[in-house]
């Protein structure tokens, strides 16, 4: 997801002998080179042996490399081993020096033992020195038609190691003929194997250059050729029938007849000792029989008993791979695997990322008939030593009780754990207890009054809190003492640090006041001075908010803080349809254990073509039409660009300076036509006002306070330090991609787009115009609809030179309608003012 | 690309573009806030590459990879890799592995070319490259000669049955079956065995000469849940009658894997009883044997850490002996449960002051063995050979023990 770290090489680790030594051995080899002394082998051998654990520990032993080229002239194979290897390991550092190896690499291809023709057929491909390769293509052809099948398996993998080198050295070759003709006709499986390794990748990568290419690779995925691999599958390495089985995963068959003889043929692999193969054949059913649901669900029992038993056996590694699998499956169809809830139980000896994984599995498989025994195992985790699981599986149970199962038993066991008196499950349950009473507000008589038995004291962490504060809001009628606990929460308003809890304190303690005045019209006063005088900047807004509605007539201000709610029928989804579906289509792929697909994470050069790009060089240059433009000319272009739209929109750059602006001015039906709403985890009351936040006109005169809130002083305001934007900052790739490596996330948020702004979004230039407007800059951008990706960064006008940047990667997919914003900055303490600003940036675009 | 042990012992490239060694710091950097590796993921992503490892003994096998690529493909190679290390150098040290990282680098290079698997097979591979024992070590001695490598180059990689090579002789024919099982269960706070699984494998121990034909079969084989096969084992006798028919590689191998699942029964029981008054927390636990399983259970074990906030404990056993280490982790080793008396733990733990009664429970590992018995039932019918011009003795055997089997207080 980051862009790719220029790894920095370390210095090798410093060995004061070292050098010494090494000086030592070239003496020694020096003197052996020509002898031919009895007992010379040997010696050369222990030599080596010294050289070749030297490089290991990573001492820099290529200054020997003409003496060890000189002592090579041996029959001694072990010797020649030794020797190949550290030809390898330096050829590339010293081409020159590797033109020495060529002659007797040469001439070991034609030796008359197959293994150390072999040997030297792969050492010489391994030189990977580019002016060589012509020494290359000789040995390899000889090779391919070796009697040995040893050798020729070398030789197929060596023509890829050439492609690598030299692409067209290769083809224009013949090689991919070569090994094609030799795929379909070697008796030997394991050079079928290797020809269609190598072949698969020459011709991916070739593929996107030339026509033929792809069209040869197609015919890779036609019937002759996926029978052929299909029916000597058997003789195949179990590796090999991983790359068979990855290949007919992609073949698509004419009529149903052949997705049953291929499953058929093929069911037997699910039996098979290496997990690899079993996913893979897994991999092929599932696709195979994805058009046609009442088959693929038979699939899904079938693969059910290998998957089990593959997270059961094996090493803790593989059943962690294999149960990300098992993740994505039961995800995708839950009922399925409901009656096989107890293989996600969780084992004591499992470490914490498989128990997350089975916890959630549990969670999705929870249907009527096993709620009972999963929430009995849930509760038990509860109690567990982890406490990182012991929260967890709370909110696992929470979630069932979302799902509808038998919410009667559920609600018991959550009021049982707020009386476990442990302070994490305690606040785990108030957060779920809030969840459930607005989704179920017929239960709050019940949770009402265990939840007023619970002391605020006890409760420290600030979304618990929230929880709490708002249920004594929300149900303040029915809790005698609400008034009273709020009250004394105020009083202790400065103590307080998260600002979260503040804001709900003053909607709660606003709500109770509609419901009972007299009791609270003092603890509300307290709460409104001490909002106005707060200097978070969405504390201080909604009370001064709260406030002027309040002035302005009460029960309007009922209407907007306090409205009849409706229950909440289904909490937003994390994760899109679409995305799980995408990550489907890569099963048994990495995009399964990180739960993303791939596009978000892997890089452009190791994908195919028409995805974007990660690497900000090639970026900028792609966002241009000329590829020649190099990237910090393009910066220079598009800084040119800013000034222009900074000055034409000169009236934005005024309220942007105007000193506390953190807001854009917000339009009371602004909720529905902003290209972005933010949209944080909080309660729906808080939503409803966010909706229409206040403005940010504090510099206007001082306030007048009602009476009736029995307030006398005059409140100030101290306005607080907003951010202002550099508008003339520079920064190149390099940089950029040096700060963006080096400095941690300070922010991530995730913002959804609206019509507007998304059918605006018809290429990256748009919205990087738009940015730039804002005084965000764009330092390279990619992709294509639906998903584009973009880095901005922007800097702190107060900030020196080379200071105080703020860096955004900003991905946008147009059809989830769907922002993933990460903000990394220099000053992580303004990320959040940042932050702010770059959303009202983006909130204005595709409405102006 | 492999490296071991907080300092990297080793790396091989066989891709092109090398990979900075700088990797494996970030690595550690992941790995070390975590304590030990075993809670990092095994597959995770860094900035450049994504990182697949496995722990074997204190070494770390990481690979990296920029690619898209099947996980398990490279999780499996790694665990290959780990064990055909382990079987070559009888072991896995660092110490071992420095000695020998000649033979290291000759094993890696014909276990993987251009970042695609090749052999893997530990039979093919001793062909090729000789392990280093004491008798290849005296016979280089002896005659002075090139050792570690033999000069004619398998018949097998060009065979069709490529788990052996086409001429062995064995002074001694023999074959050995084991049966090995685990049991997993998990007895809930209510006593009730929430689960109760057993995994079993076959182990072959084959030194036969020829290409022998074995016939294995089983009594019962339909109790089997789910079974893997080795891939030298025929897939349509099993499927016809349930029997296994194979040509099996030399030496010691896995012949299969299965799983049989709702056993009713446990062959012990542990009772465990804490309760807590005004910050002292009684214990008492009780272990007996159940049924009977005809052989007698060895090297009975619990171990348990107990929570955060005990502070002291006072335990005492009437059997074995009780061990209570530094971390609050207790072990209670019982060994074999005598005829007369019933072992039981008793004691009391301290908790620490402010809290009155214990609010975290910790969960008991219970570890048994009993030879001779399969916990499952499976039990062997016959093995047949065939193609062979001689007798060779055969060896049956049967060892069941506990995996992860664990009672929640």
């Amino acid at each position: 997801m980051a862009p790719p770290v220029q790894s920095q090489r370390l210095p090798p680790p410093s060995q004061p002998s070292g050098k010494g030594e090494v000086g030592e051995l070239k003496t020694q080899l020096r003197q052996l080179a020509g002898s031919r002394a009895p007992g010379a082998e040997d010696l050369k051998r222990e030599l080596y042996k010294k050289v070749i654990s030297y490089m290991t520990i990573g001492i820099d032993v290529s200054s020997l490399f003409s003496e060890m080229v000189m002592c090579s002239a041996t029959s001694d194979i072990v010797l020649k081993k030794m020797c190949y290897l550290y030809v390898g390991n330096y050829a590339k550092v010293h081409p020159d020096l590797a033109l020495l190896t060529i002659n007797f690499l040469q001439k070991d291809c034609q030796d008359e033992d197959p293994m150390i023709r072999g040997l030297a057929l792969r050492s010489l491909c391994s030189l990977r020195v580019k002016n060589l390769v012509e020494y290359l293509v000789g040995p390899l052809r000889t090779g391919l038609q070796d009697s040995n099948s040893y050798v020729r398996t070398v030789a197929a993998i060596g023509a890829l190691k050439l492609y690598h080198i030299s692409p067209s050295t290769c083809i224009d070759s013949d090689f991919p003929v070569a090994l094609k003709a030799l795929m379909m006709h070697d008796p030997d499986a394991k050079v079928v194997a290797s020809c269609l390794s190598s072949l698969q990748e020459i011709l991916t990568l070739e593929g996107s250059a030339s026509e033929e290419a792809s069209k040869e690779r197609e015919l890779l995925l036609s019937k002759p050729v996926i029978y052929f691999l299909l029916n000597r599958i058997r003789e195949f390495s179990e590796w090999a029938q991983c790359l068979v089985l990855d290949l007919v995963s992609k073949y698509v068959p004419s009529e149903s007849s052949e997705i049953f003889d291929i499953m058929n043929l093929l069911e037997d692999r699910l039996q098979h000792a290496n997990s690899a193969v079993v996913l893979a054949t897994i991999n092929v059913f599932l696709h195979l029989t994805i058009s046609m649901a009442d088959v693929h669900q038979q699939v899904y029992e079938r693969i059910k008993a290998p998957l089990l038993t593959l997270v059961g056996s094996g090493s803790s590694e593989q059943s962690y791979a294999v149960l990300s699998h098992l993740h994505l499956l039961v995800m995708r169809a839950p009922i399925l695997f409901s009656s096989d809830y107890k293989h996600f139980y969780c084992r004591y000896s499992d470490p914490s990322y498989v128990k997350k994984l089975k916890l959630e599995m549990l969670t999705a498989v929870a249907n009527e008939s096993n709620t009972y025994e999963i929430v009995t195992e849930l509760s038990e985790y509860a109690a567990n030593v982890d406490v990182l699981i012991a929260r967890e599986s709370i909110r696992a149970v929470g979630k069932i009780a979302l799902q509808q199962y038998d919410v009667n038993a559920i609600v018991d066991r959550l009021l049982q754990f707020l009386e476990m008196e442990k302070d994490y499950v305690t606040a785990e349950t108030l957060v779920l207890v809030k969840d459930l009473l607005r989704k179920y507000p017929q239960w709050s008589q019940d949770c009402i009054a265990v939840v007023g038995n619970v002391s605020s004291k006890n409760v420290e962490e600030p979304k618990a809190k929230a929880a709490l504060v708002w249920m004594l809001g929300e149900y303040s009628q029915d809790m005698l003492d609400a008034p009273y606990i709020l009250e004394s929460l105020i009083d202790s308003w400065d103590e307080e640090d998260s600002a979260e809890v503040r804001l709900h304190l003053l909607t709660a303690v606003t709500k109770c006041f509609f419901k009972r005045p007299p009791e609270t019209q003092k603890a509300l006063g307290a709460a409104l001075a001490a909002g106005l005088a707060d200097a978070h900047q969405d504390v201080h807004d909604r009370a001064l908010f709260y406030y002027r509605l309040l002035q302005h007539d009460v029960s309007v201000a009922e209407r907007v803080i306090n409205p009849p709610k409706q229950a909440v029928s289904v909490f937003a989804d994390t994760q899109s349809s679409e995305v799980k579906d995408r990550i489907f289509d890569e099963f048994n792929s990495l995009s399964v254990i990180y739960q993303e697909p791939s596009y978000m994470f892997i890089d452009k050069e190791h994908r195919g073509p028409f995805e974007f790009s990660e690497d900000i060089g090639a970026l900028a240059s792609g966002a241009s039409p000329d590829n020649s433009v190099l990237p910090s000319q393009r910066v220079e272009a598009s800084d040119n660009d800013l000034l222009l739209s900074a000055s034409e929109k000169e009236d934005n750059r005024g309220t942007a300076t105007n000193g506390s602006l953190s807001y854009s001015a917000p339009d009371y039906n602004g909720s529905s036509t902003a290209l972005v709403s933010h949209s944080p985890s909080s309660t729906v009351n808080t939503a409803a006002v966010s909706g229409a936040p206040p403005t940010a006109s504090i510099s206007q005169p001082i306030i007048e306070i009602d009476d009736l809130l029995g307030l006398g002083p005059v409140m100030t305001t101290t306005p607080t330090p907003a951010l202002k934007l550099n508008s003339k900052t520079v920064l190149d790739p390099a940089t950029f991609q040096r700060k963006w490596g080096q400095l941690p996330i300070a922010l991530t948020q995730d913002y959804s787009l609206t019509a507007q702004g998304v059918a605006s979004l018809t290429s990256p230039q748009v919205l990087l115009r738009h940015m730039q407007g804002h005084l965000i800059q764009c330092i390279a951008s990619g992709g294509q609809p639906p998903n584009f990706k973009f880095f901005f960064f922007a800097q702190n006008s107060e900030a020196p030179s080379g200071a105080g940047f703020f860096l955004v990667e900003c991905l946008v997919n147009t059809s989830s309608s769907k922002a993933h914003v990460k903000v990394k900055a220099d000053e992580a303490r303004l990320s959040q003012d940042f932050a702010v600003l770059f959303q009202s940036a983006l909130e204005k675009f595709g409405v102006s | 690309m492999i490296h071991l042990f907080r300092e990297v012992m080793l790396e091989k490239q066989w891709m092109g573009q090398q990979v900075d060694r700088s990797i494996c710091v970030w690595f550690w950097e992941q790995a070390f806030p975590a304590r030990d590796s075993y809670k990092v993921p095994s597959v995770i992503a860094s900035p450049a590459h994504y990182l697949l490892h496995i722990v074997r003994e204190g070494i770390t096998f990481l690979a990296c990879t920029q690619y898209e690529m099947s996980p398990l493909l490279g999780i499996e190679f790694l665990c290959r890799v780990a064990n055909v290390l382990s079987d070559y150098l009888g072991g896995l040290n660092e110490d071992l592995i420095k000695d020998n990282f000649v033979i290291v680098y000759q094993l890696l290079d014909e276990m993987m070319d251009s970042g695609f698997p090749l052999t893997t097979e530990p039979n093919i591979l001793k062909e090729m490259i000789t392990p280093p024992n004491i008798v290849s070590r005296m016979l280089s001695v002896v005659t002075g000669g090139s050792s570690t490598v033999n000069n004619i180059l398998p018949g097998a990689t060009s065979s069709n049955v490529p788990w052996r090579a086409s001429d062995l002789k064995h002074v001694n024919n023999e074959v050995y079956v084991d049966l090995v099982e685990e049991i997993d269960a998990t007895v809930n706070r209510d006593g009730f065995l929430v689960k109760c699984e057993v995994y079993g494998e076959v182990h072959v121990n084959s030194r036969l000469s020829g290409v022998p034909e074995l016939t294995l079969s089983f009594s019962n084989p339909s109790i089997l849940n789910d079974i893997r096969f080795h891939p030298c084992v025929r897939f349509r006798p099993w499927e016809a009658h349930q029997v296994l028919s194979f040509v099996p590689p030399d030496g010691a191998f896995k012949l299969m894997s299965y799983r049989v699942k709702k056993l009713k029964n446990t062959p012990i029981y542990v009772r465990p009883q804490l309760s807590s008054d005004a910050g002292v927390c009684q214990v008492n636990i009780l272990v007996g044997m159940r049924n009977d399983p005809g052989k007698p259970i060895d090297s009975i074990a619990l171990k348990f850490t107990f929570p955060q906030s005990v502070v002291s404990s006072d335990l005492t056993a009437n059997h074995g002996s009780v061990d209570v280490l530094t971390h609050k982790a207790c072990t209670w080793s019982i060994g074999r449960i005598p005829k007369d008396k019933a072992p039981c733990l008793t004691g009391t733990l301290t908790l620490e002051s402010g809290q009155d009664c214990l609010r975290e429970f910790p969960t008991i590992l219970v570890g048994f063995k009993i030879m001779g018995v399969a916990m499952s039932g499976l039990k062997i019918d016959k093995l047949d050979l065939q193609n062979l011009g001689y007798r060779p003795y055969k060896g049956f055997r049967a060892l069941t023990q506990a995996a992860c089997y664990e009672i929640r207080i």
